[in-house]
């Protein structure tokens, strides 16, 4: 829907309005009208099914069905060629990294990754590389943590071949980068658990199938942040290339490339934190290792789920944090080298290719062995580190699944507080509303805070829900993404001022981001279903807890890109730090705030799948059934249903910023 | 002239490490045989712990007794798990519940073949803690719910009964149910298996009511003692396939007990491998499935652990098996 953006924002005009032509009144006054409508009318009007298309189940149901015939008869012809070739190389990709990383021997992975780490990232990249290893180790997840490094690393490195280019294209041109925004957005939206049957079906199952559902959820993010990073090159500096008879090619690689390192940068780091997000939906598709783990331990050991968990965070950040290191040091503005700087380098690669052969070879003629060795078959009594861990998370556990517990106590009448007194009320004015007054409030209140065009596509797309037959459900979904979006928003906007206040606030947030944006929802969500066992209310609390991070950064972005002249300005007539924050600051921020919450809600709609899986039933539920159900058709409609809400809540709530953002694309 | 010379020095050790490298690796590869006996076999464990049992059992025979490589892998079921099959990714499901629509066609193109019962039915229905009975003795049966609904009443459900539904991936009816039978209970969707657990153990720790969708073999009822309530017999015509919708009278029957099969890839079953009639041949019973399940998911023993205590406890049967 939206890019992430820093630019300064323009100070606004604020016309002169009479009170009752304000946005937020006559809001209000929509939204009173639907509840009056609401209470005299309430589940008098469900969506008709005379405009309801029931045929269209059954046709996708026959699609698929014709797509298992052609896949099982081979008669598909050049399209399954080409995936097959596609497929193939994917396999092979992974099997050959993930073989080469056992053939290194656990000692020699371990030695190599972090003495390069240390070589091309500085102490600290080597230590966090160091820090991974034993983590893998410690775990006794060694084999399965080095499969699904292999898996991503492979994922990231395509998602980086394709999305770059395109990413670049769209930064150039953009007529282009309009066209491919509805992909994206889409890719972004439509759960992963729609689009695993097709690509089961067209990359059957394992690695190549698991790199492909990674690589769809992985690639927007690249394409959008490297699209900006050209875009935001300085327009003079452009021309000033333009001017002294640059080529294209030239003004590409010499300018635009260099120019925009550090949001390619940041196109990279989001690209893994995204592709390490999906690790548990490709181990559903074959994509093993630790996926496969946290899968099946979720039903039989949820501590070792848990285990596998944090492993998946440890990887996605020390990753994180060695490409920024590399970046960093290899950043040609920061870096002078002079001849005795270079000598020691050499040396330094020299030796870290001297001693990650030694003791390769040492390895092998010691007979290492791939896995990292468990003792417990050598020593029967032995507690292997694995076996103490997975005892603490269990003791925790236990607590938190004993009704008697004194946190139980609280939690419970928290849980049943939030369900009865907003959910439910929420849930019952949206499903049981006359159809018409919603879709037309939801239309009219897109044509008060968007305008015109907004207000059309809302109409078309709720009308769409109805259209597939499944109102009641989207409405069901909407509450519950409305609450969870209010929620994480007000959450996101307090930590994200605070720490444009606070450098320590800021530093201790980005941890608690990446660990909320990789780990599994569902290791932490099951044992918090004990806690507040209610239906809804744990996947609204998946919901928040994935959204915050994204809105809390991108407030916490807007309020430090205020200009500074504003800032110093206020300060000069003596204003107080607070008066700064609260009437300078965060008014001037409005766009930035305003578009925390539209990612947020993009967030919130990502994790749907996720709560109608712990609870929350409505459009998420269905589409998980559809995939192990095989029902497609059911599958595809619910997905496209999530979409057309995404799409209409964006547009409801992009308010005014569409032009600004017309004029940046 | 001298750093010149020096870096090509270390050039040269450095060339002569590599190739030393390289034979010291290549050499022991090169010299491995395996007894190839059997081949690799895969096989696919599903996401409950009666298949986690079903499955480490038989890689346990097939390792030991029989000298296969066995790989396991944790497709998800359904469409997923069927491809996988047709295309030669995965070789054996110990455990099919026969929920997929689309089973016909990959059975029709001989990609899966059925190998049989394992052993065991499955049964689903509507359970509730034996407790309960103590005070609703009437609840052995669904007549003795009419009426009764409100002792299920929670939070979600306002004044109606709550009845908690299964995992999206299992065969349930019990929306249709509830209106074919009139009943004044309202369905709600619990999620995934662990997250309904969750709900329905955490009521039964409380010694609280609670009426919910469930099976067996399932090795969490021998920790919670529960009761299947009896709902009305089976009749001509009785459909199960709520999504079919219709009239929910059609649907008022109880659900049919499901013998459980083995499936297994057509490459598998053609393979001529001496795995593949150990398989044909595998079969227990509910309670040896229970036993390992609960050694697994209750005790937390390792999954292979568990699989050779139960495989030392029953010598006769598993050598039937691999004879």
């Amino acid at each position: 829907m939206t890019t992430v953006t820093e630019t300064p924002i323009a100070v606004p005009v604020v016309a002169h309005r009479p009170w009752w032509r304000g946005k937020i009144v006559q809001s209000g006054a929509i939204v009173a009208g639907m509840w009056i409508a609401y209470r005299g009318w309430g589940g008098d009007h469900p969506w008709p099914n005379g405009l309801v298309w029931n045929q269209l189940t059954f046709k996708l149901d026959d699609f698929q069905a014709w797509l298992i015939e052609k896949r099982l008869t081979g008669g598909g012809g050049l399209v399954f060629s080409i995936f097959d070739g596609f497929r193939i190389m994917c396999d092979h990709l992974v099997a050959w990294f993930f073989d080469a990383l056992t053939w290194l021997t656990w000692l020699g992975t371990a030695v190599a990754g972090t003495l390069l780490a240390w070589r091309f990232g500085g102490l600290r990249a080597g230590g966090w590389a160091l820090g991974a290893f034993a983590a893998f180790a410690v775990t006794g997840l060694w084999l399965e943590s080095t499969e699904t490094l292999a898996l991503m690393l492979t994922a990231v490195g395509l998602s980086l071949v394709i999305g770059v280019p395109l990413g670049i294209a769209a930064g150039r041109s953009r007529r282009f980068g309009r066209w491919l925004t509805p992909f994206l957005d889409a890719a972004q939206i439509v759960p992963a658990f729609a689009y695993l049957m097709p690509v089961v079906l067209f990359f059957s199952i394992g690695y190549a199938a698991a790199v492909v559902a990674t690589m769809i959820y992985a690639i927007p993010p690249c394409i959008r942040i490297t699209a900006l990073g050209i875009r935001r090159v300085p327009v003079n500096t452009v021309e000033a290339a333009a001017s002294m008879g640059a080529t294209r090619r030239q003004m590409l690689g010499k300018v635009q490339l260099p120019l925009s390192r550090r949001m390619l940068l940041l196109g990279l780091n989001q690209t893994i934190l995204f592709a390490l997000s999906m690790v548990v939906i490709a181990g559903l598709i074959g994509g093993g290792g630790l996926g496969a783990v946290v899968n099946s331990g979720l039903f039989s050991n949820p501590a070792l789920a848990i285990l596998a968990g944090a492993v998946i965070v440890v990887m996605a950040m020390a990753l994180d944090r060695i490409t920024e290191s590399v970046a960093e040091r290899t950043d040609p503005a920061r870096r002078h080298l002079d001849a005795p700087a270079k000598r020691r380098l050499r040396l330094q690669s020299l030796g870290v290719a001297g001693v990650i052969t030694a003791t390769v070879v040492v390895a092998k003629l010691l007979g290492v062995s791939g896995d990292f060795p468990d003792y417990s078959g050598v020593r029967q009594r032995a507690v292997t580190a694995q076996e103490w861990l997975l005892g603490q998370i269990q003791t925790v556990l236990d607590y938190v699944q004993d009704p008697t517990s004194f946190v139980f106590q609280i939690t419970e009448p928290v849980g049943n507080f939030i369900l009865t007194e907003l959910l439910l009320p929420l849930q019952g004015f949206l499903v049981e509303a006359p159809w018409f007054t919603t879709l037309g409030g939801l239309t009219l209140l897109a044509l008060v805070v968007s305008g015109l065009r907004p207000a059309v596509t809302t109409l078309l797309m709720l009308g769409l829900i109805g259209f597939l037959g499944v109102w009641a459900l989207a409405m069901d979904t909407l509450s519950q993404v409305l609450v969870a979006t209010l929620i994480a928003v007000l959450i996101g906007i307090g930590l994200g001022v605070w720490a444009a206040e606070s450098r320590t606030v800021s530093r201790a947030l980005r941890p608690v981001n990446d660990v909320l944006q990789t780990l599994p929802q569902l290791v932490y969500i099951i044992p918090f279903i004990y806690l507040m066992p209610v239906s809804i209310v744990p996947g609204i609390v998946a919901g928040v807890l994935y959204a915050f991070p994204v809105v809390s950064r991108l407030v916490e972005r807007g309020i430090k890109d205020v200009a500074p002249d504003a800032v110093e300005a206020a300060g000069a007539f003596g204003a107080t730090r607070r008066q700064v924050l609260v009437k300078v600051k965060v008014p001037l921020a409005g766009d930035a705030i305003m578009l925390g919450v539209n990612q947020g809600i993009i967030m919130v709609l990502a994790v749907v799948v996720i709560g109608g899986l712990v609870g929350s039933g409505g459009l998420g539920y269905e589409v998980a059934q559809g995939l192990v159900r095989g029902q497609f058709g059911q599958g595809v409609i619910a997905s496209v249903a999530i979409l057309a809400l995404g799409i209409t809540l964006d547009r409801v709530t992009q308010g005014s910023r569409s032009k600004r953002k017309e004029s940046m694309e | 002239m001298t750093d010149r010379r020096k870096r090509r020095k270390l050039g040269l050790v450095g060339a002569a490490v590599v190739a030393a490298a390289v034979l010291v690796v290549a050499v022991p590869t090169a010299g491995g045989a395996r007894q190839a006996s059997c081949g690799d076999v895969v096989l696919n464990e599903n996401s409950w712990v009666g298949s986690t049992a079903d499955t480490y059992v038989l890689k346990y025979v097939l390792e030991k007794k029989v000298g296969c490589k066995v790989k396991v892998t944790n497709i998800t079921e359904g469409q997923p798990g069927f491809q996988a099959m047709a295309d030669g990714k995965i070789d054996v499901v110990m455990e099919d519940w026969q929920n997929l629509p689309s089973f016909p066609q990959y059975t029709k193109a001989k990609k899966v073949v059925n190998f049989g019962s394992l052993g065991i039915t499955g049964v689903i229905g509507w359970y509730i803690p034996r407790y309960l009975l103590k005070q609703y003795p009437q609840f052995k049966t669904w007549k003795g719910l009419k009426g009764k609904e409100s002792v299920f009443k929670s939070p979600e459900s306002g004044s109606q009964g709550m009845f908690l539904g299964g995992d999206p991936s299992y065969v349930q009816k019990d929306r249709a149910l509830i209106a074919g039978l009139g009943l004044n209970l309202k369905h709600v969707v619990a999620g995934a298996e662990p997250a309904q657990v969750a709900r329905w153990t955490q009521l039964y720790k409380q010694r609280k009511p609670v009426l919910f969708y469930w099976y067996d073999p399932q090795y969490l009822n021998a920790t919670y003692d529960l009761v299947r309530i009896q709902l009305p017999k089976r009749f001509k015509g009785c459909q199960d396939d709520e999504k079919k919708g219709g009239d929910p009278k059609k649907y008022a029957c109880e659900y049919p007990s499901y013998p459980l099969d083995k499936v297994v890839s057509g490459k598998f079953a053609t393979s001529g491998s001496p795995a593949v009639k150990v398989v044909k041949r595998f079969k227990w019973t509910s309670a040896d499935q229970n036993f390992v399940a609960n050694l697994i998911a209750g005790k937390k023993m390792s999954k292979d652990k568990a699989a050779a205590v139960w495989v030392k406890q029953h010598a006769k049967q598993v050598n039937a098996w691999v004879k």
